[in-house]
């Protein structure tokens, strides 16, 4: 038995040192200074641990350990303004995910209709479009529109991503909610009234899941903010921080910035995680 | 006559309470998503049809021309374009084979009662808030001889040697390896929830029937998982085959063209040589072997488990 123990807390250990190593190897980054870390050989553990790559970010000067100062970084300005737009737009299109998902997953879980399947067809050829090959087309559409560099064509955007994934994955969890439409029916609930007040809240795991993954769907998208808003007054964080990929090469500022984009989705999967235990896709015993 | 009758209906229900028929509550829930629908799918399909069947030229001014097939012809003759298939094959099968292996891993590990049970999954959970740039760039990192682990660690052991994965032989493995990081958690608390479902009675049984842990594991654990995993592996397919921004950020398509997949040729030609008629038809090929794939998926495996 203590075989066992043991070696259960073996593969736990690794499997948590999988999870962490690459984060871990940015957060060491970002704690060097521009001088280590173009040292060769890298070292493991960052010999000046300085927060001078957090403050440069967000347009702070800071003043080094030996007196120097490392000064903000030019792309400080489009960084803060992309925080502010990826909270927006990732609020915004979470909410009207869910509006949108929740009912329509449940149409297609639970009722027969005609047409139902090629619909459902259509759910899935949505998923299954790549988005480098639907960008030329929205791209001419969004010219015509005057919605190039806009939020809302941004949010637009995302929630053709979102609204076909999250159907899909939320149709398999309704099918497993109790069959309790023909007793509310016998009751005299009406079928809005039922949906609304009896599937939904057993249905409140897969609605915190629907959100969550809406969430960092539209938190990280990238392909579509680099060619829509990038360097508009619009650009949402992952299109702030590709700055630093081409013109502004600086590695630990880039290090610390992808640290600060990792913190929202946490803490949003940090309070929903416990309905992620509930999502069973399809019920054994049925 | 039979609209008409329909929203008679519709209208007096109200008053009377009656029940819509299944088909007009679908209607009414699902009509505004269906026209959305209509837009995501319909508008860029047919815009890129228009597309593959011209030439469209920029310089010179701005024209086009109708050429047929030939498009579609181009690209299929175009040994760029078979290459960029079987990276894409290879990519995609090595990175959903590690993202099951690692998901059911983590789902059997975690779904072990232990101290500290919610900090774990926490952590574990981790990867997949970051996003596909963030870990394209932490596994580019990580993988180059002159920034990467490997190397900090054998420096740190007194050795000169600079092992470096941003090869043309290895870095395939590494956008695998770097997928599969991002994509398992998620599979893995799927896979969770179904086993939290297991009755406890089932082992119970399994270990007075004296199974080996084994066969305890492929005739309890495993067949109640089926489902979830057939899902995910169809999931994590057509997830790998639309992978962009990860092979972008982290490769670049690069060395060569050692990574670079249907999705970076796609941007490629699309973006870079502005041969948009090519594109488009390359992009209808890219479609069909999702589709096709994910079809071939259902037809051998997914049939033969209970359906969505």
């Amino acid at each position: 038995m203590t075989k066992r123990g043991s070696n259960f807390t073996i593969a736990m250990a690794i499997l948590i040192v999988w999870s962490l190593l690459p984060i871990l190897w940015f957060v060491r980054m970002s704690f060097m200074n521009h001088a280590e870390i173009t040292q060769f050989p890298p070292h493991i553990i960052p010999e000046s641990f300085n927060l001078s790559s957090f403050a440069n970010i967000f347009g702070f000067n800071y003043k080094l350990g030996d007196g120097s100062i490392s000064s903000a970084s030019g792309q400080a300005g489009q960084i803060v303004r992309g925080l502010q737009n990826s909270v927006i737009v990732s609020v915004v299109v979470t909410l009207i995910t869910i509006v949108i998902v929740v009912p329509l997953a449940y149409v297609f879980s639970r009722l027969d209709f005609r047409f139902k399947n090629l619909l459902l067809n259509c759910v899935l050829l949505a998923v299954a479009i790549p988005p480098v090959s639907t960008l030329i087309p929205f791209y001419t559409m969004y010219v015509q529109l005057g919605l190039v560099g806009t939020l809302p064509g941004l949010i637009i955007i995302d929630l053709t991503t979102t609204v076909p994934f999250v159907t899909w994955m939320l149709i398999g969890y309704f099918r497993n909610l109790p069959p309790i439409e023909r007793l509310a029916r016998i009751d005299g609930f009406s079928r809005l009234h039922t949906l609304l007040f009896l599937i939904l809240p057993l249905a409140r795991s897969g609605v915190a899941v629907a959100a969550i993954i809406a969430f960092l769907f539209a938190w990280n998208e990238f392909t579509f903010a680099l060619v829509l808003v990038n360097g508009t007054p619009a650009t949402t964080l992952p299109a702030a921080i590709s700055g630093f990929l081409g013109q502004d090469p600086n590695p630990s500022q880039l290090a610390a910035c992808i640290l600060i984009t990792i913190i929202p989705p946490a803490l949003v999967a940090f309070f929903l995680q416990r309905h992620l235990g509930e999502m069973n896709l399809a019920d054994p015993v049925r | 006559m039979a609209t008409m009758t329909d929203k008679k209906s519709l209208g007096r229900s109200r008053l009377k309470r009656r029940e819509l028929t299944d088909g007009q509550f679908a209607l009414m829930i699902g009509l505004p998503v269906i026209l959305l629908l209509v837009v995501i799918v319909a508008y860029p399909l047919v815009y890129s049809g228009w597309m593959a069947f011209h030439r469209i030229m920029f310089f010179g001014g701005y024209r086009t021309k109708f050429v047929g097939f030939k498009n579609f012809q181009t690209v299929l003759t175009d040994p760029e374009f078979w290459w960029c298939t079987w990276v894409t094959v290879r990519f995609t099968l090595e990175s959903v084979i590690l993202t099951m292996l690692l998901g059911l891993a983590i789902g059997l590990l975690l779904n072990r009662p232990s101290r500290f049970g919610g900090l774990w999954r926490t952590l574990v959970f981790l990867p997949w808030c970051v996003s596909l740039y963030g870990a394209g760039l932490m596994f580019a990192y990580l993988a180059r001889g002159q920034t990467g682990l490997p190397t900090a660690v054998l420096a740190h052991l007194g050795m000169k040697q600079v092992p470096d994965f941003m090869t043309t032989r290895s870095i395939i493995e590494v956008l695998a390896i770097g997928s599969s990081w991002t994509m398992a958690p998620l599979v893995g608390f799927f896979v969770l929830a179904n086993l939290k479902t297991i009755p406890r009675r089932l082992y119970d049984l399994a270990a007075i029937d004296q199974l080996t842990p084994l066969e305890t594991f492929w005739n309890v654990t495993l067949p109640p998982l089926r489902f979830t995993l057939f899902v995910f592996t169809s999931i994590a397919t057509v997830l790998s085959m639309k992978l962009f921004d990860f092979i972008f950020v982290l490769s670049d398509g690069g060395p060569g063209d050692a990574s670079s997949t249907l999705t970076y040729q796609l941007y490629k030609v699309s973006f870079k040589n502005l041969n948009l008629g090519y594109g488009a038809a390359m992009s209808f090929f890219l479609l069909f072997l999702i589709i096709g794939s994910t079809m071939g998926l259902y037809l051998v495996w997914g049939r033969r488990e209970k359906q969505i």
